[in-house]
């Protein structure tokens, strides 16, 4: 089967970048900062999914089943680093959206506007 | 005693770490404390202890690493190489390490009087500590997620730091480097997933030693890891200001209060140099590695001093100027690793990029926060508003001045001895137009800093600032103490060689640093 995750992960980059390119919303360009940093934890999960190559890999999660034949499991069972990984990177990016996020409130709060092209002061 | 010292200097690296982490966090509950029993001061020097406590332990480390030449390996919670976390101090570590706790020392006293007006101190000191404690983790860490994991340690406290004063400006520098910050750090994660990929291994020193296999084995290095060697150079180089990604900068340079600039222009953007010295170096050998540094250091550096010239705030012009410098170091490093050259020559560039980061880390920093000490009496940074402050402030005028020549290389400044060797190797590499095109910017460079200086502090003093008068002392004390080192370290160039002799080392033989930390075994 063609891997369909790479593509996915790779659009997924793509359209966080589109967004905060062309959208002219500071939330939208959060959320498209969301769809950046979470393409590249599909791509990271991915990455430990198909490391190892194999066709039908398992869940790293021994069970009894496991237990008389754990080179098999071994072999079979996919990259559970990873699956850490991510969810190490997924802890650090709701920080920095909640941090963005407060800072749109008090850009609101400020200026009345979530337009980008209408909030510039610093020039130059 | 003896055996409590002996407990305490094994475990140094993680102290290093650990005493601005915990005493961060600790800080907002000094705040409630130093409030309840109403000592309003207490906050900035628990700081200030935290800060002295983190700086000392640099120095046994330090007298290790450069005058012993040793490695310092510390596994975390005894898991062995290349399977658990593990924090190596060498030459290149200790000389980010040592640049990050002395600005946070420097910056520290000087916010103990520049900040002395603000509210909500125990938030600022909590996140000025947490943002030293990941740069002391970038620098020290032998581990490639958990340098990614200590960026953004240091990356989201700088974002909050330059919102600091909630005002339109900075909220909207901040919203900015947050944005940009975001996407580099995310590229990094991205690289360091291709690199996982291709060799399934995450400590650097057995990446080093994988990556090299990957592209013997496929006779030429495959695309995937030219693809993550441009994602680790955007990422990092995003952080560091390295055009075409440096539009944050300047924002976020201008907004932030004036000690945090000097904390991002002296401390974040030389453990970004490290870090990306650090990876490239050690991971993408293989690569000619040093001609894409000259390219983008050649670029940087001529954009930065270009921009710079036009600038009307003092704050946005040392931004400019802060690019610019990061250029001579790039352009100094990649000259060092230019193939096919001799080692004289080699380690030649590479001694003046690290010791042009030491003089940058000097100097920059200093012309911030004399930038600060005019806005702390004058209140703005505008250069068209003000003038004539050299009569009124001569200490903060004699400092700036000191920066101003030591930042355009004037002998016998330091800035004249790092430039110098850069420019050497420029000519003994068959390169003139590289030093032709350093010494021009560098002319660049003193006409706007001399421009600066002569609109800030000479002239006619405006009649409504007739009542400045000088600034307390303990926004003195890092002045002078910088400024001092600059000195220093021009007259005495050896002494700062001699810093930096170790931190080029592993950019040009990664083998003692492999072999320190996956314990003499490699795989």
């Amino acid at each position: 089967m063609f891997p369909l995750h790479y593509p996915v992960a790779i659009l997924m980059f793509l359209v966080g970048v589109y967004c905060l390119l062309y959208r002219r919303n500071l939330i939208k360009m959060v959320i498209g900062l969301v769809l950046l940093t979470d393409g590249v934890h599909l791509f990271l999960v991915s990455v430990g999914y198909n490391i190892r190559n194999v066709e039908n890999p398992i869940p790293p999660i021994l069970t009894e089943r496991w237990l008389d034949s754990i080179p098999e499991f071994a072999a079979q069972s996919v990259d559970p680093l990873p699956q850490v990984l991510v969810l190490t990177s997924i802890v650090i990016d709701i920080s920095i959206v909640a941090l963005a996020l407060s800072l749109v409130i008090y850009i609101y709060n400020k200026y009345g506007t979530l337009n980008p092209h209408e909030i510039r002061e610093l020039r130059g | 005693m003896m055996w409590f010292a002996a407990r305490i200097s094994e475990h140094l690296p993680i102290f290093a770490v650990a005493i601005p982490l915990l005493g961060g966090f600790v800080t907002p509950l000094i705040g409630i404390l130093g409030e309840r029993w109403s000592s309003i001061k207490a906050v900035d020097y628990f700081a200030l202890i935290i800060a002295v406590l983190t700086f000392l332990t640099m120095i046994p480390l330090a007298r290790g690493v450069i005058g012993g030449g040793e490695i310092f390996v510390y596994e975390l919670a005894g898991r062995i190489p290349p399977w658990g976390i593990s924090l190596a101090v060498d030459g290149l570590s200790i000389l980010a390490g040592l640049i990050a706790a002395g600005i946070t020392l420097a910056v520290v006293i000087f916010s103990i009087g520049f900040m002395k007006k603000e509210e909500g101190l125990d938030k600022y000191y909590l996140l000025l500590l947490i943002m030293c404690a990941g740069m002391i983790g970038i620098s020290f860490t032998a581990d490639i997620f958990n340098l990614y994991v200590f960026f953004e340690i240091m990356s989201i406290s700088s974002y909050a730091l330059v919102a600091y004063y909630r005002t339109g400006r900075s909220l909207e520098g901040s919203f900015k480097y947050l944005i940009m910050g975001t996407i580099g750090t995310v590229s990094i994660l991205w690289g360091i997933a291709i690199v996982y990929g291709a060799v399934g291994t995450l400590n650097i020193a057995d990446l080093s030693v994988r990556l090299v296999a990957v592209s013997e084995i496929a006779a030429g290095v495959p695309l995937s890891i030219i693809f993550a060697l441009a994602l680790f150079v955007a990422g990092f180089g995003l952080k560091i200001g390295m055009v075409p990604l440096h539009a944050w900068l300047p924002d976020a340079y201008q907004a932030a209060p004036a000690p945090i600039s000097a904390v991002l222009a002296g401390g974040t953007t030389v453990v970004g140099v490290a870090a990306l010295l650090r990876v490239t170096y050690l991971l993408f050998d293989a690569l000619a590695i040093g001609y894409m540094f000259i390219g983008l250091g050649l670029i940087t550096m001529v954009i930065g001093s270009f921009i710079a010239l036009v600038q009307e705030d003092l704050k946005r012009l040392l931004a400019y100027s802060g690019i610019s410098q990061m250029g001579y170091i790039l352009l100094g490093v990649g000259l060092g690793g230019l193939g096919g050259i001799g080692v004289s020559e080699a380690i030649l560039g590479f001694e003046g990029g690290m010791f042009h980061l030491l003089n940058n880390a000097i100097y920059k920093p200093l012309l911030f926060l004399c930038a600060g000490a005019v806005i702390y009496r004058v209140g703005t940074s505008n250069m068209e508003e003000i003038g004539g402050l050299a009569k009124k402030m001569p200490v903060t005028a004699a400092t700036f001045l000191i920066g101003v020549l030591a930042l355009a290389g004037i002998p016998p400044l330091n800035g004249f001895a790092s430039k110098w060797l850069i420019y050497v190797t420029g000519v003994q590499v068959n390169q003139p137009i590289l030093t032709v095109i350093a010494v021009v910017v560098s002319g660049l460079t003193l006409a706007y800093l001399l421009k600066a200086f002569t609109m800030v502090f000479l002239g006619p003093v405006p009649a409504k600032f007739e009542n400045v008068g000088k600034v307390p002392v303990s926004l003195q004390i890092p002045m002078l103490a910088l400024a001092a080192l600059c000195i220093v370290f021009g007259i005495l160039p050896g002494l700062g060689l001699e810093l930096v002799g170790p931190a080029w080392e592993p950019l040009f033989d990664h083998v003692p640093y492999v072999e320190a930390v996956l314990g003499g075994v490699i795989p």
